[in-house]
This record gives structure tokens, C-alpha cells and sequence, in this order.
């Protein structure tokens, strides 16, 4: 439940933020991707049925503010934290710096995978020219992700969770 | 039950229940009044009261760096006095912001009072929280007499239409959209098409006849077909005609005639174009 509210405050605060934000900033890719860096620090530090429901839910959050698909957002929510989930049980370590790359991939793989869902494969021809912007925001939301990583953190240490879970 | 096939892969299990769920989802969509569709609304409607605060708090924020910076140098002695010419400036700058906005609502009005049809104003209070599609969030919902699949509108053109709603917020599909699609025609040569969003960005005008006299700078407009922009309202001006290569059609650019991202006040026109109505009768 604790783990619930806290990512539910987070999610709400993420998502004002990205929808918020870009009315004033005048280059959308300057803003960092919140709720894929959530979903990453689902699937590395927490394995189990509800971050799995989390994460989905997540994404059918997103899908509420964002696009004319639901359920786009909640596939490529549960496929970030699929791939974070699958990296934590792989490495020994699951630090920032692992995270921010998941992170990085993450936000490219989930844009380009959108696009090719929403309008089939031959649309991926017609994003060249919005790869230089979706790398910059790959690139913020990567360095952003500590700092979200370690907010979080600080919200798990505050509200009784453990940081990472035990692994299975 | 511990040690068993289900219980070891129960992460990945659920995950893959849940990106069948997504595929559904995506697949049949969701319908106004579906069960799906309240979460959605329940979503939009404890966002965009956060949303609203955050657009307040970033507009305020900003005042506030420009009012730091010059204050920075000033002497203690003037002290009181740079306080106070800030506070007239901010003052200024919010009645200023009033004349704005009031210009906005009286341009709205002028453009309701021109369709001749029942409309009604909304505030944008944040875009699309991806980015990846363009939508707009409205500060008004059904307690407004909103429906989804309502015409948007802005003083210089079309907007878009109404896609999702909750009580007291909406969320605009722009016509810019990769997604949307609205029935327009060529004003000079009459030549009609559908206009359409391209995935980085613009407009374009698809289904055109090769043979259509389509040129660099005529005006596109609604034809009133789609059951959603009444007929004749500015959809942008043609900024590039290909004929080169194959096909049976033209590759038509439109430049949009509104700046969404500088859309503060639109319009709602809540009345169905006529034909729909006729439609319903039948």
C-alpha cells in the first residue's frame, strides 16, 4: 500500500509536470521523461506482482494526458519495467548509472515503438527528424534519473520500504 | 507453491497478462461510458487541478526571477522604493496579462457570434504529457455542457476536437495530430482532401487529385463533411505542392493558421453542425 501511495504521488506530481511545463518551455525536448524513469526504478529495485501492476497502471495514467491511444503508454510502461525487471535479475548491480542507461533506451525505444504502433512500421522512415530531439530528451531524462532515483529512495527510507528488494 | 513454475515467473507472467491487456486496450479502444473510460476521467480530473497549480507556479516563478534580477543592484537606500516600483510593475504586467486575456475572450466572442452557433470559452491549462502526440488540457469538462468529439476552435482557426472528459477538465486532440484527421477543401480551386498531422510535425492535405489546380499559398478550409468543424473556418494555407514521383495523389503542406503552443483561450463550439442533427432526425 505504502509503495502504492508513493508512487502514486509521484506519478501525479510527474505528470502535471510534463504537461505543464512544455506551454512554457518554447523546446519540448528539453524536458526529461518522469515516468519512464519510475518504471526503471520499478523493474530494478522492486521484483514482484505489484510493481508489474504498477507499472502498467502507470503507463494507463499517462495515457489519460497524453495521446488519443490508451493503452499505448500502459504496453510501453509494462515493456520498460519487462527490461528493467530482466536487467536486475541479470547484473549484480543495479546502480544510478545502470538505471540512467535503462533510462536513455528506454525513452528512445518506447518513442519509436510508439510511433510504429500508432502508425504502423513505415511511419519509423518519417522520424529522422525527430531523432536529434528524442536523443536530447533521452539524454535529460538519463541525468535526471539519479536525482528521481534518489528522491524516491528517500521517500521508500521515510515511508518504512526497503530501497531495493530482495532479490529472487 | 513457493518453489513452483507459476510463482517463479509470476513477475513475468503478470506482465505478459498486462501487455495483452495494453494490445486490447489499444486495439478496441476506449468509449466514452466505458468501464474503462472512468479511470481515464478520475485521472484527468485529480491531475489537472495539479496541473493548473503547476502552470500558476511556473508563470509566478518566472515573475519572480525577472523581479530578483532587477532588484539584484539596487541600494539599501532605494530599498523601499524599488519594492514598490516592482509591485506597480507586477501589477502592471498582471493588468497587462488581463488586457490579454480580455482581447482573447473579446476576438473568442466575436468569432462565436460569426458561427452563429452555441460555444463556449476554456482556459488551456497544459499539453500533451509526452509529447510524442499533440493534445491540449482544457480547464473545463462536462460540468461546462462539454462532450467529446466537440469542435475546438481559436480567433485565427481550428484547433481540434474533444477527446477525453472528465468533470471539470478535457483534453483536445490538435489537428496537427499524427493521429487526426478532419475533411477540408482548397478555397481557390475547390479541390477537397483530407487534412491530416505528420509524426514530425505540420499538416498535410491527403486524398488530393494529381489532376487539382492546388497551389503554394491558397487558403484550406472545412468543408463541414467530418459531422464535427462547422463549414468555412481557417485550417491553414498551403505551403508546398509536389507533383514529382508516383501515386495518384498530391503531396500537399499545410502551414497551420494557429500557434498551438501560444493557444491561451479557445472555443468549444457545443452546438453539432447541422447536417448531424438532420442525421439524427432520419
Amino acid at each position: 500500500m505504502r509503495l502504492i501511495l508513493l508512487f502514486a504521488a509521484f506519478v501525479v506530481l510527474g505528470l502535471a509536470f510534463e504537461s505543464a511545463v512544455p506551454h512554457l518551455v518554447s523546446f519540448r525536448a528539453l524536458i526529461p521523461n518522469l515516468i519512464i524513469i519510475l518504471a526503471v526504478d520499478l523493474g530494478l529495485r522492486h521484483h514482484g506482482v505489484l510493481p508489474a501492476m504498477l507499472a502498467f497502471t502507470m503507463g494507463y495514467a499517462t495515457d489519460a494526458l497524453s495521446g488519443s491511444q490508451p493503452g499505448l503508454n500502459a504496453f510501453m510502461m509494462t515493456m520498460v519495467f519487462i527490461v528493467s525487471y530482466g536487467i536486475s535479475t541479470q547484473l549484480m548491480v543495479t546502480n544510478a548509472f545502470v538505471g540512467a542507461t535503462v533510462v536513455f533506451f528506454g525513452v528512445i525505444a518506447t518513442a519509436l515503438a510508439t510511433v510504429a504502433i500508432a502508425n504502423g512500421f513505415d511511419a519509423l522512415s518519417d522520424t529522422g527528424s525527430i531523432l536529434p530531439g528524442l536523443t536530447l530528451e533521452a539524454a535529460i531524462s538519463a541525468m535526471v534519473a539519479p536525482f528521481v532515483f534518489a528522491m524516491l529512495a528517500t521517500g521508500k527510507r521515510l515511508t518504512g520500504l526497503p530501497a531495493r528488494a530482495a532479490r529472487e | 507453491m513457493r518453489g513452483s513454475f507459476l510463482w517463479r515467473n509470476r513477475v513475468l507472467l503478470t506482465s505478459g497478462v498486462l501487455l495483452i491487456l495494453s494490445l486490447h486496450l489499444i486495439s478496441t479502444g476506449v468509449h466514452p461510458g466505458d468501464l474503462a473510460a472512468r479511470p481515464q476521467s478520475a485521472i484527468l480530473e485529480i491531475v489537472s487541478p495539479v496541473d493548473a497549480a503547476f502552470t500558476r507556479l511556473s508563470e509566478g516563478a518566472s515573475s519572480l526571477v525577472g523581479d530578483y534580477l532587477d532588484l539584484l543592484n539596487v541600494r539599501k537606500e532605494n530599498t523601499h522604493l524599488r519594492i514598490e516600483l516592482a509591485r506597480v510593475k507586477s501589477d502592471q504586467a498582471r493588468l497587462a496579462e488581463l488586457e490579454v486575456e480580455n482581447r482573447h475572450l473579446g476576438e473568442l466572442l466575436e468569432l462565436k457570434d460569426a458561427l452563429g452557433t452555441n460555444a463556449v470559452a476554456a482556459n488551456v491549462i497544459g499539453s500533451d504529457a509526452t509529447g510524442l502526440s499533440r493534445t491540449l488540457i482544457l480547464a473545463s469538462g462536462t460540468s461546462d455542457g462539454l462532450r467529446t468529439g466537440m469542435a475546438v476552435l481559436a480567433n485565427q482557426g481550428v484547433v481540434g476536437k474533444i477527446i477525453a472528459i472528465s468533470q471539470h477538465a478535457s483534453r483536445v486532440l490538435l489537428i496537427d495530430d499524427h493521429n487526426s484527421a478532419l475533411d477540408g477543401f482548397d478555397q481557390r480551386s475547390r479541390a477537397r482532401g483530407i487534412v491530416a498531422g505528420m509524426v514530425d510535425d505540420g499538416l498535410i492535405l491527403k486524398y488530393a487529385d494529381r489532376s487539382q489546380d492546388i497551389r503554394s499559398g491558397d487558403t484550406i478550409v472545412t468543408s463541414g463533411l467530418d459531422g464535427i468543424f462547422p463549414r468555412g473556418l481557417l485550417v491553414g494555407t498551403i505551403q508546398s505542392v509536389h507533383r514529382e514521383g508516383p501515386g495518384l495523389f498530391l503531396a500537399v503542406r499545410i502551414t497551420p493558421a494557429v500557434d498551438f503552443r501560444e493557444l491561451e483561450q479557445v472555443l468549444i463550439v457545443t452546438q453539432p453542425p447541422p447536417h448531424l442533427d438532420e442525421q439524427a432526425g432520419d
